[in-house]
């Protein structure tokens, strides 16, 4: 417990860090935001400078530090002009579809990738290995927009077994009322199975293309951590004391192999979470990835900067779960105990 | 941290929750119409900071204006808004007085706002003040004469007259364009504060009108939900009742939505897509050149060695024209190249400047300019124009090579090439633009004469600012025309910018829906749109 208190303490000057970070890099951009948003083709200098003193841009940067500080200590994230939403809101609603669809592409990442590298581990230079080998190579090497296309053509082009690729759910349906913001969940919750139905296939495509992409290094990982595990010598005394190949392979091996394997699930997931706007453009997926690379692109400083702060409250919150699972999977790390 | 900790977490941040699109199910196709577009309105109001192009095509549809544009019908049948013809909306007539200083706007008894309180001067008074009252409003609005809420005069409940200090060929224009839409002022005087007099915090997100479609439901970034306005009076009803507007920012998936027959409407068609829809002839794409949008290329002329009109002219007679238009645009436009050398023809603009590839012709200017033996520049681009900037810069990059002028690429990030041009630092770049209004002396005024980034080539001639501004309030036809050509030739000599063609708005729609109509802002008009 008090390690947890310890880390939790830690998280407060990084994410300070972060606002700072967040706030400065975001006035290093090379572009005057009042001059992108006077777009208009009467817009004069007069114009300009109205609309400069309206976003706030007038005053000196410290000042508007203080003002963003401020508006964040009472939990205000300023205000899209890409949306004409807060922040806030924008996130809150864009999250959980993010989220939703990097859970299930996680998942489904994690039930190939993990089982193929320890087959590929066993048996090293056999086909299953140049498989894996294979698979993580297409992996990485397709970008997803290409293995995205390729699906949709496919799938719901040609065949048309997939449903339209844009979006969480078929626009005619009614969706079900909003309780954890995952549509997968929500519809169960509301007693709508036809509705889980149409959200799950809808995820399908999405989450298989993304899943392709997290495949590779989860894969080469597992594989290379059992690689070293079963060259180990108490691995050797384990097989010369006769006990079970399966017992050998998922009590010893894997739980041995599972720690650098698991730190690239928690690298992988934050990843995916953040950067796969290429995915949801394809697919028209309501996520933050493409929603804060259109306010980066449009100069619109408040969503990056929250986009920011939450990625970075993500990441430290992951790297607290995977400190803790440390633990569970190791109890040498002693975190629990120290 | 304990697994109901994790459960607290995730609900803290699924809170968010989808408003019910309730899209009735029992509403046939035939009454329904699916729209697919890149992206979507950032605002429901007209006027404010950085409200996008989308944003048009929700405000133009759910609420009236007073006065819009009549319509004409192109060769192949597509219904395209006639800029000299206007005609009344909210304003069933309206005259214009002997002196031209004063237009009385007879409103429509009938009409009533989406919340079923009637239309009355009132309301229109408050709108128009309101264009005044926010920055961009007002500098539009200038453009018309329409400068003090004074000018806008309440007769009696159902007549409002509008004065300015003298005639103006701009004021009707601007009633009927994009900004004055007609609030019902009671409802967004309610949520006006003393900071925000003109509620535009509230009508960003809330919509306050009587126009032939109201908004049921709005999911930012994803779609929107349109039904029709059953008692609209300002024209014939319109022959969807249900519209949902969905944005997919994808060109590919939005193409092949269209082609499985599951979108009606899909807007902003990349050309080379447009062609390729066209040929495979599943469904139809409508192209119509956009009036008054233009791509060009642009040059400092204030700053060497472009501030020189040979090097300027050097370089429109190196550019390889018919390459460009067919490798960048796939000819889906109008070509501004070629045509009339040296003087006006006709008094429309923009129109051909009259230059054609000349190699020897180039290279001689060049010699005489001085720059024997070429000089180095920098070409930039936005990366938002990529698919048709990325082929142009490169042909331009090898055409000016042959006359000795080397061309360094220069991609400019989105939102940056702005900047740039406003502070004048861009030497020679590639962009586009548009005028709302056909007048030559609008165009000229906003592209080709002023301190602003829109007046794209820096250019300052003495003869041709002092006829811009002669041009402003000239009445006197005949006069005007003379003007306008003398115009047209002095750009057409002086070539501050190479203005390359008109691109072709492509939209691409099934084969069953008629009554597309083209209007100046681009976006799509719900209420002619039927099935067949």
């Amino acid at each position: 417990m008090a390690f947890l208190l310890r880390r939790l303490a830690g998280v407060v000057p990084t994410l300070f860090g972060v606002v700072v970070a967040a706030f400065i890099l975001t006035r290093l951009l090379p572009g005057d935001p009042a001059v992108f948003f006077a777009n208009s083709v009467t817009a004069d200098a007069v114009t300009i400078a109205a609309v400069r003193q309206k976003l706030g841009l007038d005053l000196p940067l410290w000042q508007q530090f203080l003002v963003y500080a401020g508006q964040l200590l009472r939990g205000d994230l300023g205000q899209s002009v890409g949306t004409g939403q807060p922040v806030a809101t924008d996130l809150l609603r864009l999250l959980p579809a993010s989220a939703e669809l990097t859970l299930v592409a996680f998942a489904l990442a994690i039930l190939v990738a993990v089982p193929l590298g320890v087959a590929a581990a066993l048996r090293p230079g056999s086909v299953i290995d140049h498989a894996c080998r294979l698979l993580s190579t297409a992996g990485v090497s397709l970008p997803t927009f290409v293995s995205g296309l390729l699906l949709i053509y496919i799938f719901y082009y040609q065949l048309g077994t997939a449903p339209e690729p844009i979006g969480r759910i078929d626009p005619f349906a009614i969706p079900p009322p909003g309780i954890t913001g995952f549509l997968l969940i929500d519809t169960l919750l509301a007693g709508d199975t036809a509705g889980f139905a149409a959200a799950a296939r809808q995820i399908v495509l999405p989450a298989v293309t993304m899943a392709l992409f997290a495949l590779a290094p989860l894969a080469r990982m597992t594989r290379a951590s059992m690689l070293g595990v079963l060259g180990s010598e108490f691995i050797r005394t384990a097989r010369a004391n006769g006990l079970r190949r399966r017992k050998i392979i998922v009590s010893y091996a894997l739980r041995n192999a599972l720690l650098p394997i698991v730190t690239t699930l928690g690298m992988v997931f934050s990843n995916m979470l953040g950067a796969n706007v290429l995915v949801e453009r394809v697919f028209a997926w309501p996520g933050i990835g493409s929603y804060a690379l259109d306010s980066l692109i449009s100069l619109d400083y408040a969503p990056v900067q929250g986009f920011m702060l939450l990625m970075a409250t993500i990441f430290v919150l992951v790297n607290l779960v995977i400190d803790l699972l440390y633990a569970v999977i190791d109890p040498r790390t002693g975190l629990f105990h120290a | 941290m304990r697994r109901r900790d994790f459960g607290a977490v995730a609900a803290t941040l699924g809170m968010s929750g989808l408003l019910p699109a309730r899209w009735a199910q029992a509403q046939t196709r035939a009454e329904s119409l699916r729209v697919l577009s890149e992206a979507g309105p950032n605002s429901f109001d007209p006027i404010g900071i950085g409200v996008n192009r989308n944003a048009i095509q929700l405000h133009w549809n759910a609420y009236d204006r007073l006065l819009r544009f009549g319509t004409q019908t192109r060769p192949d049948g597509t219904l395209y808004f006639d800029y000299y013809t206007i005609e009344g909306e909210l304003a069933e007539r309206f005259e214009v007085s002997d002196d031209k200083t004063a237009i009385t706007l007879h409103l429509r008894r009938d009409a009533t706002f989406h919340d079923g309180s009637p239309v009355t001067a009132e309301d229109v008074k408050w709108s128009l003040d309101r264009v005044l009252g926010i920055a961009s409003g007002r500098a539009q609005f200038s453009t018309g004469s329409m400068t003090s809420p004074d000018q806008f005069v309440v007769v009696d409940a159902h007549t409002v007259r509008v004065t300015t200090p003298r005639p103006d060929r701009f004021t009707l224009p601007n009633l009927a364009g994009t900004y004055p839409v007609i609030f019902n002022a009671k409802v967004a005087k309610a949520h006006a504060t003393a900071a925000d007099p003109w509620a535009t915090e509230w009508l960003k997100t809330n919509v306050a009108g009587g126009g032939a479609f109201k908004l049921d439901n709005y999911v930012p970034g994803q779609s929107l939900t349109l039904s029709r306005f059953d008692n609209w009076k300002s024209g014939a009803l319109p022959g969807f009742r249900r519209v949902l507007w969905q944005m997919v920012p994808n060109a590919q998936s939005r193409r092949s939505s269209l082609e499985r027959g599951d979108a009606d409407i899909v807007q902003d068609l990349p050309p080379q897509d447009a062609v390729s829809i066209a040929q495979a002839g599943k469904v139809k794409v409508v192209g119509v050149p956009m009036a008054g949008a233009f791509q060009f290329i642009g040059m400092n002329s204030a700053k060497p060695p472009f501030d020189n009109v040979k090097v300027r002219q050097a370089v429109a007679y190196a550019l390889p024209y018919q390459q460009m238009f067919e490798a960048a645009l796939f000819k889906r436009g109008q070509p501004l190249f070629g045509g009339k050398p040296g003087e006006a023809d006709g008094t429309a603009f923009p129109q051909p400047l009259g230059y054609s590839t000349d190699l020897e012709k180039a290279k001689a200017l060049l010699v005489e300019a001085g720059f024997a033996n070429g000089f180095d520049t920098t070409f930039s681009f936005e990366l938002s124009l990529a698919t048709v900037a990325e082929p142009v810069s490169l042909l331009v990059q090898e055409a000016l090579g042959k006359i000795g002028i080397r061309v360094t690429i220069d991609k400019v990030p989105g939102g940056q090439l702005g900047t740039r041009l406003e502070k004048k630092e861009v030497p020679f770049f590639f962009e586009g633009s548009a005028a709302y209004f056909a007048d030559p002396d609008y165009f000229f005024r906003i592209f080709y004469h002023g301190p602003t980034r829109w007046n794209f080539g820096s250019y300052n001639n003495p003869e041709f600012q002092a006829l811009v501004d002669k041009t402003r309030y000239e009445t006197d036809k005949a006069v005007y025309d003379a003007d306008v050509s003398r115009m047209i030739a002095l750009v057409k000599q002086d070539i501050p910018i190479i203005l390359l063609w008109q691109p072709a708005l492509d939209t691409g729609m099934q084969a069953s829906v008629e009554g597309y109509k083209y209007l100046f802002h681009r976006q799509l008009e719900l209420r002619t749109l039927k099935r067949g």
